[in-house]
């Protein structure tokens, strides 16, 4: 019974940003006619799940929804990401060794605090699946790899403390593409320092990149790291034919990229070649998680002479993985206080805009730098004068001093009668407090 | 007055009913000669009423599920154009399988062209081997048959009087491997099918029977008998469909029941939710190859009354296997059968013979003789309890691709348990209180197959798919393809011509149907972008007609 690989395909065939948005109904359609012929739910060790709805209260483990999380997820959202806990849950009971979530919509843009819509997502589906298996199975050490062509800085922010979170994302340079972040020298907080890695790259890269950076870096980190679980961002938007990027990456490709990651979970993301990449990369992907052969996958316009590689562009990228594998076998040597100073605290300002909804946020987070546990976080944030919100987030294996310090910090916000909503994340304990400040009221969730 | 026969490997059914119910019923065995076993069992359920009141007749058989069983049919050389997707290396048949050049996209568009000098050489080679069948499936011909079409030109040019069969004539669903394994079966059954169908007519004549005669399919709908020589596998399963349909027909309308059907070693289990029966997500399978067609879903259970009982220290386990007859009947090793006379739940078989079996059940176990049958009889009340359970389960877990679908989900239970077919008698009762429900056996249970064919009417369904930029409409049951004329199409449009199309399917297969009697059970339009601008639209429209049964005769169920 091991050996089955469980897919969930939820294509959302009602539900879109808008009409004419690249996240519509037919993204998937393509893909769903192409797996249906082949017949793919009828090979042996395929075994197909029906998506359940996440509870708010799995989404409010990871998210500061603002107002609420009832006001920023659809019922769509609740299902995209109540398809990876159903695999997650599958995956855990040894039912399947592993799964693919073919689900829309989206997640690996949406960050801890979300306000609204960005790069067409609201919520973060690995990240709530990860949460989710360490508050359920105790699971620890858990490895993301991110394999779109966009940065993923939604899933970097929200672990980026988290020091047994690893996240690897490979993706087309953040100074040509959107969100235009993901450079090296982002590795992790204080507390995490490279448990966060980015390996960006030039335009136009094909296969054998892919290949490199799997081999020479991802696959020798994740040895290194030793994760209970790995799962991957599976984007597909790295592919030649993707209209909102340049990468010149084939579902064969894919296909090697998901053999020899062999992830527990994968986890769609985007890939807008709806037509051109989606049915292909999609069937290689399962194939190589069934353990089937996807030699035989191939584009209609595949023409091998088109992809050749700069050799500059190749030298480029050499010296990248070379950097970041560097970097990670020295993370315990590096000085700390050089790079975040010595306070006790470790403060950031941040800016994020939601391209979808054009909304400017400002955020100060805020890190202690305790030495017993991975420290607990806050964050405040604020849209121009409008709304302004205190967060604070316990982390899972938090020490005495760090969960009270936290308590005291939502008690100490409340009472001060200028946040307009007030939030608290305990990991510890699995619960999740949550106050407005106009209407007084206190709600909370538990697991 | 109507007429249903159940031709099985065993035995043939039939039962004769009027608006008033069931007139007569008979059972005799079936022969090779089926003819002469057509006419044996009209003539004793007729018992001298002229052919000419008959004014339905409707059949089902195992015959063709048989025939593929037992390996008795031609050999089909198939011809394969799959492209690229999964690996060539999957396509392992049992048949000469040729994989040649050429492809076609999901949108139908085609991605490489055939070889002529290639088919040319798989004519000759299939020739060689004296094959003069040829089954043709490519990838995605529902979307575009014109690949399969010009294999079919040049195969006839070349060896004219093959019997080829195309396969987008045989099923316009997406599923390859499915319609690759339908298509090669149908090419393998028609001839044989076209013997059972003259047989039947022949008896039908010599009894002054004019009356119009339908074929039971696997979903439980029928189809007008000289329709269905052109696809004879929509008949395999109709068996199931048959027993089921008939006790939806003995029992009261809009019922959610669970028919329990408990042979010498297996029991078949069915749902009917809410009135209708169960269709299967997955199309029937047969010898582990599925198929496309639509089959009622219905699990099949290792426990039945001739199951072999096996003990080891104080453990009691009931086999999935059959030893011979039970105790009581003169068998070798105790079984149900046994505990079930024991304790008085059957009339069946020799009472002193039950209570040794019990005593030896009890004797190796350590318990009293009465206490061992009550243990066998839970033992079976539990794995078929745990399986109807299961059933339910599974069906709550069926795949759902849109929003709604998911959000409403249900949780449904059975209010009746009924039990057909030897068995069950003994376990009904048990069952049906485990469940919280009511036990019930229908009168003619032991008939209720050939009911189930009598009562039965066409389910008939039109899938139309348009794709108004590559300017085309498919109609995916009949496996045709349309030019749409007009570019500004709409989805009321595709509707009103999904319609038509089942309008006329009615009226070919004799079906009267009011206008607004049509369920459009799915209706979506995908709008399609390319570069930010509406390029056209593809609908995806379903429509059905209602599901009917000719009569009912619904009984109750019995107090709980
Ligand atoms: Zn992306
Ligand atoms: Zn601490």
């Amino acid at each position: 019974m091991q050996s089955r690989t469980g897919l969930i395909f939820f294509p959302a065939f009602d539900w879109a940003i808008s009409k004419t948005h690249p996240e519509r109904e037919e993204r998937l359609l393509y893909t769903r006619d192409q797996i249906f012929e082949e017949g793919i739910m009828d090979l042996p060790g395929v075994e197909e799940y029906t998506p359940r709805v996440s509870d708010f209260h799995d989404i409010a483990r990871v998210h500061f929804c603002i107002p609420s999380v009832r006001s920023q997820v659809t019922e769509a959202h609740l299902i995209a990401s109540g398809a990876a806990l159903q695999l997650g849950d599958a995956v855990m009971s040894g039912e399947i060794k592993n799964g693919f979530a073919l689900v829309r919509p989206p997640g690996h843009h949406a960050m801890k605090v979300v306000h609204g819509n960005r790069g067409f997502c609201n919520i973060n589906n690995e990240a709530i699946l990860v949460d989710y298996l360490r508050s359920k199975y105790g699971l620890k050490k858990i490895a993301i790899v991110d394999s779109d062509v966009h940065h993923g800085d939604g899933t970097q922010n929200i672990f980026y403390h988290d020091p047994d979170v690893l996240y690897i994302s490979f993706h087309q340079d953040g100074r040509t593409l959107f969100p235009g972040t993901g450079f090296t020298n982002e590795l992790g907080g204080p507390q995490a320092y490279g448990t966060t890695l980015n390996i960006p790259l030039p335009p136009g890269m094909c296969d054998e990149t892919m290949d490199n950076v799997v081999s020479n870096l991802v696959l020798p980190v994740l040895e290194d790291f030793q994760p209970e679980l790995i799962i991957n961002s599976a984007g597909q938007d790295n592919h030649y034919s993707d209209p909102l990027a340049n990468m010149r990456f084939t579902s064969k490709g894919y296909g090697r990229f998901t053999e020899k990651l062999k992830p527990d979970i994968a986890v769609l993301e985007g890939g807008y070649g709806i037509e051109g990449a989606l049915p292909y990369v999609n069937l290689a992907i399962i194939l190589a998680l069934t353990g089937f052969d996807y030699s035989y996958v191939s584009e209609p316009d595949y023409d091998p002479e088109l992809f050749k590689e700069k050799k500059e562009n190749v030298n480029n990228v050499q010296q990248t993985i070379e950097y970041i594998r560097k970097t990670w076998d020295n993370r315990y040597n590096i000085d700390l206080n050089k790079i975040f100073g010595s306070e006790k605290y470790y403060k950031r300002r941040k800016s994020i805009f939601y391209d979808t909804d054009f909304i400017n946020e400002e955020q100060v987070e805020k890190v202690k730098r305790c030495t017993n546990c991975s420290g607990y976080n806050e964050i405040e944030s604020k849209i121009r004068d409008d709304v302004k919100v205190y967060c604070v987030s316990i982390p899972f294996y938090a020490c005495g001093s760090c969960r009270d310090q936290a308590y005291e910090g939502y008690y100490r916000a409340k009472a001060l009668k200028q946040y307009d909503y007030v939030f608290l994340q305990d990991k510890y304990n699995d619960v999740c407090l949550y106050f407005n400040n106009e209407s007084s009221i206190e709600e909370y969730t538990e697991g | 007055m109507y007429i249903g026969i159940d031709v099985g490997g065993t035995f043939t059914d039939a039962v004769l009913l009027d608006n008033d119910g069931v007139r007569a019923t008979a059972k005799v065995a079936t022969r090779d000669d089926l003819l002469s076993s057509l006419l044996d069992v009209l003539d004793k359920v007729m018992d001298n009423i002229s052919g000419h009141k008959i004014k339905r007749v409707v059949l089902s058989t195992t015959m063709i599920t048989n025939l593929i069983l037992e390996n008795k049919y031609d050999p089909v050389g198939l011809i394969l154009i799959p492209g690229p997707g999964v690996s060539h290396n999957n396509f392992m048949y049992n048949a000469d399988t040729k994989i040649i050049s050429g492809a076609i996209d999901y949108r139908g568009r085609e991605i490489a062209p055939l070889k002529k000098n290639e088919i040319a050489e798989v004519a000759n080679d299939l020739a060689e081997k004296k094959y003069k069948k040829a089954a043709v499936i490519g990838k995605f011909s529902p979307r575009n048959k014109s690949h399969e079409v010009e294999v079919a030109k040049i195969l006839e040019e070349f060896y004219p009087g093959w019997n080829i069969e195309l396969g987008h004539r045989v099923t316009g669903q997406l599923n390859y491997p499915r319609r690759i394994i339908s298509t090669m079966l149908t090419c393998a059954s028609k001839e044989k099918y076209k013997y059972f169908i003259n047989s039947v007519l022949n008896a039908l004549e010599k009894r002054d029977i004019d009356a119009s005669v339908f074929m039971l399919k696997a979903d439980g709908g029928t189809v007008p008998i000289k329709n269905s020589a052109d696809g004879p596998v929509e008949t395999i399963f109709s068996g199931p469909a048959a027993s089921t349909v008939g006790v939806q027909a003995l029992t009261s309308a809009g019922e959610t029941e669970v028919v329990v059907d408990i042979g010498g070693t297996t029991t078949d289990l069915a749902l009917i939710l809410n009135g209708q029966p169960l269709i299967s997500s997955q199309g029937a399978s047969i010898k582990n190859y599925i198929t496309h067609v639509r089959t009622l879903s219905v699990r099949s259970v290792a426990v039945g009354g001739d199951s072999k009982i096996e003990c080891s220290g104080e453990q009691i386990v009931v086999c999935p296997r059959r030893e011979g007859q039970p105790y009581c009947l003169g068998g070798p090793s105790p079984t149900p059968t046994d505990a079930l006379r024991f304790l008085g739940l059957t009339e069946l078989g020799d009472k002193s013979k039950a209570e040794k079996a019990m005593e030896m059940i009890g004797g190796i176990t350590g318990r009293s003789s009465e206490e061992a049958a009550e243990k066998v009889k839970d033992l079976v009340v539990d794995t078929i309890t745990r399986e109807i359970q299961d059933m339910f389960y599974k069906w709550e877990q069926e795949p759902a691709y849109r929003v709604w679908e998911v959000l409403q989900r249900s949780k449904e239970k059975p209010n009746i348990v009924i039990g057909v077919g030897g068995g069950a008698a003994g376990f009904i009762k048990q069952i049906a209180f485990r469940l919280d429900a009511s036990p019930l056996i229908p009168q003619y249970a032991p008939v209720a197959n050939a009911i189930g064919a009598a009562v039965s009417m066409p389910i008939l369904q039109v899938t139309l798919r348009a794709d108004t930029e590559q300017g085309y409409y498919s109609i995916e049951e009949e496996g045709l393809q349309y030019k749409i004329k007009d570019q500004k199409f709409s989805e009321g449009e595709a509707v009103d011509l999904a319609c038509e199309f089942l309008d006329k399917k009615a009226n070919a297969n004799s079906f009267n149907m009011g206008q607004n009697e049509i369920e459009v059970i799915r209706r979506e339009t995908f709008n399609m972008v390319r570069g930010f601008v509406t390029t056209g639209k593809i609908y995806d429209i379903c429509v059905q007609t209602p599901r009917k049964l000719l009569g009912r005769f619904g009984e109750k169920g019995g107090g709980k």
